[in-house]
């Protein structure tokens, strides 16, 4: 497991963020998909406020009141930017046509670099991410989090979304190596993502197996973590014991993904030429 | 397998087209069937997502009784509605979102020159294999929330009707939508996307609940409003059937919008620079 994890040598740190910064640089020349996921996440959390103002009205639903379900909507808001936030097509690009088999002559690391454009791609909705949730808070103020140290937690647990959402979808891309294509086995995980992560519907309105089964998956943490600890549903060390369990899923999808890949090279086809 | 044959000179020009459509349509399905693999991935991640849709009207009812006066089974006919009609408009016309690309690359001249409307050309040139996942479940939840409203067998030629007309003006304002790609250059139908996204997350829940602003913009405007939430109302009998006039109408007024824009469109296009 600890040689899956290493990287091969030779990939050093200056590669990684050369990699970000170009991938970064690249999404922000985009201007109208940056603005559009802007309105289609603002669009979305005043539908998820209308429909669950209108649910909740004096009384609460899994033991969210409105105070508490609009902090929660703007948490699924931030959270939600930044998990459909990177670039899986550009990874699973570089299956689909073949760039892959020049990606293994080269001297860096195929996990790493992806890793690193991910991030930096991801990164670049921070500022819709931010802003959204500032004009939000102005709009709906929303409860305030439980403690202090509570709110430096959730920014914590929200910055793991990065590597996980990374994890995610990296592990995904390697089914392309055998389908083919990409378009089913995305909207699989983006299926995936939004219902089990809590985006959805808050786990805590969902029976009891199911959260259980949820619970076992790493999507909970895409917001139900965050939400939960911004919220003060759990204390202190129950949410030291979650952001932990982030770190953990972030490691173990990082050598599992090592895994398949020493399988899915051997599945290379090489089209044309 | 038998083909029929018309002759281009003697045929109706409606029924050339359609003759085009059918045989078109036909070729890509073909095409489907070679790659069975791919066909299974799409069509269950179309299946998942919505069997995660039930799931998510399920355990909301297991919580709270009613959503603006609607019931669980209510909520399913809607639910189900909308899915029929937005499945069955990826199995029949998907193609309409490629004009984008078509019109960068300069891909429309070579259909201007077919003797067969371009539209009718454009719209055969993809189905959405997830539609065949969605269309399944989505009739699932559909004669589900049917049986579980208690509603009469007498009323199924009403809910053919209905679902006609919806499906028509699903397919006329997707078509529009894309079209939009004739003077906004992009890959990305991104007016489509609006569409799917205001089909997927605003009219899933009973207009009611919204501002009324938004309720007369859904249903006067932009009719989706007759597309889904006005034949479950006429349905489950919230509303008159007088109101059984609205969705011809609409279908009827949608399609001319969307020839405008797509003849509109096609004057405007000036092909790629070369």
């Amino acid at each position: 497991m600890a040689d899956a994890i290493a990287a091969p040598r030779g990939h050093r740190f200056a590669a990684d963020r050369a990699l970000a910064l170009i991938s970064f640089k690249r999404r922000l020349a985009y201007k109208t998909t940056w603005l559009f996921s802007i309105t289609f996440g603002g669009w979305q959390l005043l539908v998820g406020i209308v429909v669950w103002e209108h649910i909740i009205g004096a009384g609460s639903v899994g033991g969210y009141d409105w105070d508490a379900m609009r902090a929660y909507l703007l948490i699924g808001f931030v959270t939600s930017t930044i998990a459909w936030g990177g670039a899986d097509w550009q990874m699973a690009n570089r299956i689909l046509d073949g760039l892959v088999a020049i990606d293994m002559t080269k001297p860096v690391d195929f996990q790493r670099a992806r890793a690193a454009e991910y991030v930096g791609g991801a990164a670049s909705v921070l500022p819709t991410a931010v802003l959204g949730a500032v004009a939000a808070w102005f709009l709906f103020d929303p409860q305030l989090p439980v403690t202090p140290l509570a709110g430096v937690l959730t920014v914590v647990s929200i910055l793991f979304i990065f590597p996980m959402a990374f994890g995610v979808g990296y592990l995904s891309i390697m089914l392309c190596f055998w389908t083919r294509r990409y378009l089913g086995i995305q909207w699989a995980k983006d299926g995936f993502v939004a219902f089990f992560s809590g985006m959805m519907v808050p786990l805590a309105l969902m029976p009891g197996w199911l959260q259980v089964l949820s619970w076992c998956l790493p999507f909970p943490h895409f917001t139900t973590t965050p939400a939960a600890i911004y919220l003060g549903r759990v204390d202190t060390l129950g949410a030291l014991g979650l952001i932990a369990a982030e770190a953990a899923w972030v490691v173990v999808m990082w050598g599992g993904a090592r895994l398949i890949w020493r399988r899915a090279i051997k599945k290379v086809t090489i089209h044309g030429g | 397998m038998a083909e029929t044959t018309i002759d281009i000179r003697t045929a109706s020009p409606v029924r050339h087209a359609a003759e085009v459509y059918r045989r078109s349509l036909v070729a890509h399905l073909r095409s489907i069937v070679e790659y069975p693999a791919d066909f299974w991935v799409m069509a269950s991640s179309g299946a998942l997502w919505q069997i995660l849709q039930f799931a998510f009207i399920a355990i909301l009812f297991a919580n709270v009784s009613a959503v603006a006066g609607w019931g669980y089974h209510e909520m399913l006919l809607l639910i189900g509605f909308l899915t029929l009609t937005g499945g069955t408009t990826a199995m029949l016309c998907d193609g309409v979102w490629s004009i984008g690309s078509m019109v960068i690359k300069g891909e429309i001249d070579y259909r201007i020159t077919r003797p067969a409307p371009v539209i009718v050309q454009v719209a055969s040139t993809h189905v959405g294999m997830q539609a065949f996942g969605e269309v399944t479940l989505g009739a699932a939840m559909f004669v589900y929330g049917w049986i579980g409203a208690g509603l009469s067998p007498a009323l199924i030629p009403v809910a053919l009707l209905l679902l006609a007309c919806g499906l028509v003006i699903e397919m006329a304002l997707m078509t529009a939508m894309c079209a939009v790609n004739f003077w906004v250059k992009g890959t990305a139908s991104i007016f489509g996307f609006i569409l799917v996204d205001l089909q997927e997350n605003v009219m899933r829940f009973p207009l009611g609940i919204y501002p009324a602003a938004v309720r007369v913009v859904a249903t006067f405007v932009v009719p989706l409003g007759f597309a889904s939430f006005v034949p479950v109302q006429i349905l489950t009998s919230r509303l008159s059937a007088w109101w059984l006039i609205g969705p011809p109408v609409a279908a009827a007024a949608t399609v001319a919008a969307a020839a405008l824009v797509v003849r509109a469109g096609l004057r405007s296009y000036d092909s790629a620079g070369h």
